[in-house]
């Protein structure tokens, strides 16, 4: 290759593949437990998106959490299924969201209220998805309000786990310059 | 940085996930409206639409014998159906939007909505 390799783009590059492939190793193995409720699960995965928001910016957490959407579903054999849409929807929903509250974080917005908003908005995408086109009965509201409920509190725990992870001092010095890159 | 575990933004972004949860719940599961149709679907027939606006009974017959429904402005019930557990009787007058009674020997589901609904099955 010609040319000199621009530092700053190249550890951001291999910084967002890194977090990539931790995010859909977290997936897979979560894909393994067996869910009490079909369609709930505690989405540790979104510990790495907002991990990623946090610290990378929010144009870093897009591309991380496509790259795990694509490739957790590639690797589960569940591409361009039902299941890989509604993940999808659910994913381009929390980021949506997470875009909007990227300004107030880390001052007045902390990652506990980050993921229960971006909880919330991934099921609410979800389901979106699923009443408009996978299953348009009239009566499917009515399965909104447990799976808000499995959201917040998901969304609640995996936040306080971001938290945690972000606390730790290991992974402080892997953050030298948590600059707001867009 | 700041390393307390909830600043406000948090809090308010929780009680509002909590308001929208406890929202959708009260939405959801709060009585329904009026009926004002009854729709009875018996299996390999097409569903027949009846109003419940006059006082009338109507005879379905079925596999098992005959299945009486009677009707009354608002409300509908299963009179009268062949079955020894009476299941079809006991679902009582039908009267919120949603509600539903069965008749298995018959192969008979009576259900009395609010609107005409905008389909007659579902398939998927």
């Amino acid at each position: 290759m010609t040319g000199a390799p621009q530092a700053g783009t190249d550890t951001r590059d291999r910084a967002i593949a890194a977090l990539a492939a931790i995010a859909i190793g977290i997936q897979i193995l979560e894909a393994a437990i067996p869910s009490p409720v079909p369609g709930i699960k505690p989405g540790l995965a979104n510990i790495v998106t907002l991990i990623t928001l946090l610290v990378l910016g929010w144009r870093a957490a897009v591309a991380v959490t496509l790259i795990r959407v694509v490739g957790s579903s590639l690797l589960l054999g569940t591409l361009l299924s039902p299941a890989f849409w509604l993940s999808l929807a659910g994913a381009l929903a929390s980021l949506v969201l997470l875009a909007a509250l990227r300004p107030f974080a880390p001052r007045h917005v902390g990652p506990v209220g980050l993921a229960i908003a971006a909880a919330m908005a991934h099921i609410t995408g979800q389901f979106l998805l699923a009443w408009a086109i996978i299953i348009p009965h009239p009566n499917l509201p009515l399965v909104l309000p447990p799976l808000l409920l499995a959201a917040l509190i998901t969304g609640g725990l995996t936040g306080i786990l971001t938290a945690h992870v972000l606390a730790d001092p290991r992974i402080q010095r892997h953050v030298h310059n948590p600059t707001p890159n867009d | 940085m700041n390393h307390r575990l909830l600043r406000w933004g948090d809090t308010l972004i929780g009680a509002l996930a909590a308001g929208v949860v406890v929202a959708a719940f009260v939405f959801a599961y709060s009585p329904s409206g009026e009926a004002r149709v009854l729709i009875i679907s018996q299996a390999g027939a097409t569903p027949q639409h009846e109003p419940l606006d006059r006082a009338r009974v109507l005879e379905i017959h079925g596999p098992a014998g005959i299945t009486h429904i009677e009707i009354e402005p608002g409300r509908a019930r299963c009179a009268d159906s062949p079955g020894r557990q009476n299941i079809c009787e006991a679902s009582g007058w039908l009267q919120a939007h949603g509600e539903v009674a069965v008749s298995l020997p018959n192969r008979l589901t009576l259900q009395v909505l609010g609107t005409e609904p905008g389909f007659d099955s579902l398939h998927y």
